[in-house]
């Protein structure tokens, strides 16, 4: 368990905003996207890649790196951002979302976007290619780990749950799996769409060894996501409580911006206000 | 005396001989290894088979994941429930993400004569083949399927392999050039030609000599591939024999006679007559009666090309 100091802490929340910032860019770009669910995730796709995985943005291919699936792939906002501060590709990439043919798509495209490692958007997909990478990684006697963002909606995909008992029949324990609990999908309330209430127990039910953290709280993400496994011979979820589109007041926890077509003006208040934190940071 | 032989078993032994020489080919079972003819497999290589129950999503999905890793996984289960079902998977996991999968659908096609249309597999060639980047091959006989595996082993890329059950006929050489994409000229002619695939090629040769005692004389074409459809030779055929025939053991939307029909069409067009299964659920009962009951044995063939000839 890597317990983050004041000043690392610091460091990871500037990245956060700053990925935040990369994702006003994109939507700059490209002025619409699945902004509220890219919020939700950010913080902890921030930890994953500025903290937690072993990756190299030059060698996008190395076998020994950790792998990242976005299981929700319709957050790939916050993903473009994280990726091009890593440095996987050029932010200048980044102003090319919405263009005709950008590498950028509304959806992740591992064939068009380096470190991007699936191809997701069909929800209930991820879960298994993931658990078939860390079944390989297993096999070839790696110890890279995998690592999954999966959107509290998307659990009532049930092909989520063919994944999930296969991971823990095949002790899948270096697999740790994060629901994105921001509470709201399209329609509304998640546990109002289709309820998936007790998620812990669901989880456990299942084989999961299950941890609920603060989805935002980057020293949290960091502690539990460095312990995997949880329980030895288990898969690992984490189940982080987090806010649709963490960062921007008017648009935080309004379903209404599950998909946002933004005008200059919101752009502008939604900058200013990514501007402020990063004020309060430094 | 035919000599026949178990597909089935057939695949078992070709995936044992192909996973000898590659050490990155894995077996994936849905509660069904011993049915798919994966028992000496799992025997050999134990830590090579996976199980994953009656679960063909996940399993899919994980095969691709696998696939990500370096591993050939080839996926073996009864054919309607590793396409239709998890059809989904197999177009974005494994064809949009391009992973190097093999999937065999066995007890493809009528197989299931006596379980009903839950259990045949009719459309799993043209929804399969939809899927850009997929290689659909549907082998003729034993030799073909000993062929396919090796050579999708070989090949870097999705692939579908459609498989029947009942016994079949050795119909080729044993040393004869399979290549992914290039059809078969079994028996010269030009009065007509007769193109076949899979479980039904054994028929259609059946016909073919049926046609020849009658002074009629086919030009029979093995059409193990699907995707890539071999152009050149159906257009070669359509050119120097004026009419064809197709026969498959599926549904005529989108199978071969599809196939056919959306080449000739455009490129030369000439008369066709397709031969499958139209636009239904089948009925049950033993497998042979059933082909009958749909005209697909040997005469009934050889007696739909000659009356197409008038």
């Amino acid at each position: 368990m890597q317990k983050l100091n004041k000043g690392e802490k610091t460091a990871l929340e500037k990245i956060a905003v700053q990925n935040r910032k990369n994702v006003l860019r994109l939507m700059r770009a490209g002025r619409t996207g699945h902004i509220g669910g890219a919020l939700s995730a950010i913080d902890i796709m921030t930890a994953l890649y500025f903290e937690i995985m072993r990756v190299d943005p030059q060698k996008p291919d190395w076998p020994q790196r950790d792998r990242f699936v976005l299981s929700a792939g319709h957050k790939c906002l916050a993903l473009y951002a994280t990726l091009a501060e890593k440095g996987f590709f050029d932010s200048a990439i980044l102003d090319t979302y919405g263009a005709l043919c950008s590498k950028l798509g509304g959806h992740p495209d591992m064939h068009k976007v380096p470190g991007v490692e699936t191809n997701t958007g069909a929800l209930g997909h991820g879960l298994s290619i993931a658990g078939g990478m860390a079944m390989g990684l297993k096999m070839d006697g790696l110890d890279a780990k995998v690592y999954v963002i999966m959107g509290d909606g998307e659990l009532a995909e049930g092909s989520n749950w063919e994944g999930a008992a296969a991971a823990s029949h095949h002790k899948l324990d270096n697999l740790l799996v994060f629901v994105d609990r921001n509470h709201l999908q399209i329609s509304g309330p998640t546990v109002d769409v289709m309820n998936y209430e007790p998620l812990d127990k669901r989880w456990q039910a299942f084989g999961w060894s299950v941890r609920e953290i603060d989805g935002h709280d980057l020293t949290q993400i960091v502690a539990h996501a460095t312990d995997i496994p949880f329980e030895k011979s288990k898969p690992s979820v984490i189940i982080a409580d987090t806010v649709k589109s963490k960062g921007l007041s008017f648009a935080e926890n309004k379903v209404d911006y599950h998909y946002w077509k933004a005008t200059d003006e919101d752009l502008e208040i939604a900058e200013r206000e990514l501007d402020e934190i990063e004020e309060r940071i430094s | 005396m035919d000599d026949l032989r178990d597909p089935r078993k057939t695949l078992g032994e070709a995936l044992v001989a192909a996973a000898g020489k590659n050490k990155k080919i894995v077996a994936i079972s849905t509660d069904s290894s011993s049915g798919s003819g994966l028992t000496p497999f799992r025997e050999r290589f134990p830590e090579r088979h996976i199980e994953f129950g009656i679960m063909e999503q996940g399993a899919i999905g994980f095969s691709a994941g696998l696939a990500t890793t370096g591993k050939i996984p080839f996926v073996v289960a009864i054919a309607p429930f590793v396409t239709a079902r998890p059809f989904e998977m197999f177009r974005n996991d494994l064809g949009y993400m391009r992973q190097n999968v093999k999937v065999v659908g066995r007890c493809a096609g009528l197989t299931y004569s006596d379980l009903g249309a839950t259990h045949q597999s009719l459309d799993d060639i043209a929804i399969i083949r939809t899927i850009p980047g997929v290689t659909v091959i549907n082998p003729g006989d034993p030799i073909d399927i000993i062929k396919a595996v090796h050579a999708a082993a070989a090949h870097v890329g999705p692939v579908y392999i459609k498989l029947g059950s009942p016994k079949m006929p050795v119909l080729m050489d044993a040393n004869y050039p399979f290549q992914i994409g290039k059809g078969v000229v079994m028996q010269a002619g030009n009065d007509i030609t007769i193109i076949a695939t899979g479980t039904l090629l054994s028929k259609a040769a059946e016909a073919t000599r049926i046609l020849k005692e009658k002074g009629i004389n086919p030009r029979l074409i093995n059409m193990h591939t699907i995707k890539p459809l071999d152009r050149e030779l159906v257009l070669k055929a359509a050119a120097e024999t004026g009419k064809i025939v197709t026969v498959e053991e599926g549904y005529l939307a989108g199978g071969l006679g599809s196939c056919i029909a959306e080449l000739i069409a455009t490129e030369y067009p000439v008369p066709l007559k397709m031969i499958g299964i139209d636009d239904l659920f089948c009925d049950t009962g033993p497998y042979e009666e059933l082909l009958a009951q749909y005209g697909l044995q040997g005469d009934q063939i050889a007696d739909t090309v000659e009356e197409f000839l008038g």
